[in-house]
């Protein structure tokens, strides 16, 4: 006798309608798998129809670029990196490395790539900071739990969504032609993203705040502004500053890649350089901004661990 | 009106959530100095008072008087200014984990200021040696520095009420100040109350759980049983029958006992003997 003959009828029904139940989920599970399946086989064929150079007969060329990008001395790459001459150099703009040295003092200088990350990473630090600024007034306002007027708070939300919405590609085009191509524009469309980007992380954070303290501010008679003050920020600093060490890794992608679209820095040098097939060139452009992302992530995951995690701490105890 | 000098006048008050009225039509008048305990079952609407007092929550209907002129009509910063004046400690503690325990003593201060200092955090010498002067008096200055979050509930609760003493207030409302507090937590705690009551001559208002706390440190009792008050007097009147209107029997007809949810660190011994004849519940009458 096995134990399930024991069960009474009700119970088997049960059981029952619990394993069709599951069956069907499966079935649904199947299928929404293989509608998936024909949807991306579908959309692949019709985008290599409607792609002129037409994946599949392309592919294989894949790594044609290869051959120009791997110089012929790899020493070179270090010369490039350093702005150090060249014995191949012959006078084109391929090798003319020791050209972009930036003189600093006497004969000390900053290599030329260096330099221009150094405008990328600011780039994004400054937009950071930008977006910080603006973000933590407006992530108050348009917390459900803190607003001083919900129809403030739809405005303010409102335009945040505005800020998200546009890629800060688009952005910086509006601004180059206002500010003329370089860095301005390219803080000014990174910082307003950041702005509505952080925003909407910061209001998030805010309405899951605990409201006893502000209770007692308001029992106490402070006005807004010293809720926000006292009761709010001490609970949610550690955690806007986490969001905000996020957004700087993310800034400075984004930064490299306004370069290339005339936001000056070193996207821009490196798009020249591959479009002109310097295979030493690029290759140092792109260990550098490697090693720099490299570092600045690890550098604010260190810190994010730091302030978080003292935090939770503090929390705990 | 008749009010006399900083009484406080409860007129016809009533609130309600939705369908549910959570306090319906009381009129109390509380003049200068008294110690109140509001007791009643828990939903009784003895928080929303509080609270409507506090102007934490408006009124439904109803106004309140302090001192002749109406407060709970009151918006922007005159309502800060009565809030102020009207202090108020929750059983939660409401303080500010986070922060030290001397900046939260000190925004008590934050009414009397500008909110531009305020903002910058910047207070003064002489508010710092009061808000440690406080601290000292509830015993717990060696704290001043640690995060209010590291204290346990009966500091924080302690830090609360040096809080509340830095507004200078008219009248100090507790809610529930003891029910997180164990027994000897819950005596230091009162014990603050009632001296800020004899020697400052602040109206304390106080929501009670307890019973015997309630008969051994008020002055005056408030039953209230679904919103409505049903008892008003002095402490001896709280008698069987009283507090069988307060908080009814239970479906046995058996009747609250006191010892159990008494907070009284020096409990009689045969209150606990449960094993022997049936004892009346309030030995005292």
């Amino acid at each position: 006798m096995t134990s399930a003959t024991l069960h009474s009828d009700a119970t088997r029904q049960q059981a029952d309608a619990w394993r069709r139940q599951t069956s069907l989920r499966r079935f649904y599970t199947a299928l929404g798998i293989g509608l998936l399946l024909v949807a991306m086989c579908a959309t692949m064929w019709f985008a290599d129809e409607a792609n002129a150079g037409h994946f599949f007969d392309r592919l294989p060329h894949l790594l044609d670029f290869l051959s120009w990008l791997i110089p012929k001395d790899w020493n070179d790459v270090w010369r490039a990196l350093f702005d150090i001459a060249s014995p191949n150099d012959k006078g084109t703009q391929e090798f003319n490395f020791p050209l972009g040295r930036v003189y600093v003092w006497g004969g000390f200088y900053i290599p030329e790539y260096f330099e221009l990350m150094l405008t990328t990473v600011n780039v994004a630090l400054v937009s950071t900071f930008i977006g910080f600024v603006f973000a933590v007034p407006f992530s108050f306002i348009a917390a459900r739990n803190l607003t001083p007027s919900p129809v403030l708070r739809l405005v303010v939300k409102r335009f945040m969504e505005l800020l998200r919405a546009f890629p800060e590609i688009v952005i910086a085009g509006l601004f180059a032609a206002i500010v003329s191509i370089g860095p301005v524009a390219a803080i000014i469309a990174i910082g307003l993203h950041s702005i509505g980007a952080l925003g909407k992380l910061f209001y998030e954070i805010n309405e899951n705040i605990d409201m006893r303290p502000e209770e007692g501010l308001r029992a106490v008679g402070a006005n807004w502004f010293e809720r926000v003050r006292f009761a709010g920020l001490p609970q949610v600093l550690p955690n806007f500053m986490s969001y905000t060490l996020l957004r700087i890794e993310i800034n400075v992608r984004i930064s490299t890649i306004m370069g290339a679209v005339g936001g000056g820095g070193i996207g821009e040098e490196l798009k020249l350089s591959i479009s002109r097939g310097f295979g030493a060139k690029t290759l140092a452009l792109v260990l550098l901004l490697f090693i720099t992302i490299f570092l600045v992530d690890q550098f604010s995951a260190w810190l994010r661990r730091k302030l978080v995690g003292e935090q939770a701490f503090l929390m705990s105890a | 009106m008749s009010a006399s000098a900083a009484t406080l006048e409860i007129r016809g008050v009533s609130r309600r959530f939705g369908k549910n009225t959570a306090v319906s039509d009381i009129n109390i008048s509380i003049p200068r100095g008294q110690m109140v305990g509001v007791i009643g079952r828990s939903g009784a609407g003895k928080s929303t008072l509080l609270r409507m007092v506090n102007r934490l929550i408006d009124p439904s209907q109803g106004s309140i008087f302090f001192d002749g002129a109406e407060v709970s009509s009151l918006q922007g910063s005159p309502l800060r200014r009565w809030q102020r004046d009207c202090a108020m400690i929750f059983q939660q503690f409401n303080l500010v984990p986070r922060l030290d325990v001397l900046t939260n003593v000190l925004l008590g201060r934050l009414n009397h200021r500008s909110t531009f200092s305020n903002l910058l955090g910047m207070f003064t010498r002489t508010e710092c040696a009061e808000a440690v002067a406080a601290l000292e008096r509830l015993d717990i200055a060696r704290t001043a520095l640690q995060p209010a979050g590291t204290l346990s509930g009966g500091q924080q609760q302690r830090v609360a009420i040096a809080r509340a003493m830095m507004q200078q207030p008219k009248v100090l409302l507790a809610d529930e100040p003891i029910a997180s507090l164990d027994p000897l937590n819950a005596k230091v705690v009162m014990d603050s109350l009632r001296d800020i009551n004899q020697r400052e001559g602040i109206t304390v208002i106080t929501n009670l759980h307890t019973l015997d706390t309630a008969r051994a440190y008020c002055n005056r009792i408030i039953g209230m049983a679904a919103g409505k008050v049903v008892f008003d007097g002095a402490p001896e009147d709280l008698d069987r029958d009283a507090v069988r209107t307060v908080y009814g029997a239970d479906a046995s007809g058996a009747e609250i006992s006191e010892a159990i949810t008494s907070t009284s660190v020096t409990i009689k011994p045969k209150i606990l003997a449960s094993a022997g004849p049936l004892e009346p519940a309030f030995p005292g009458y």
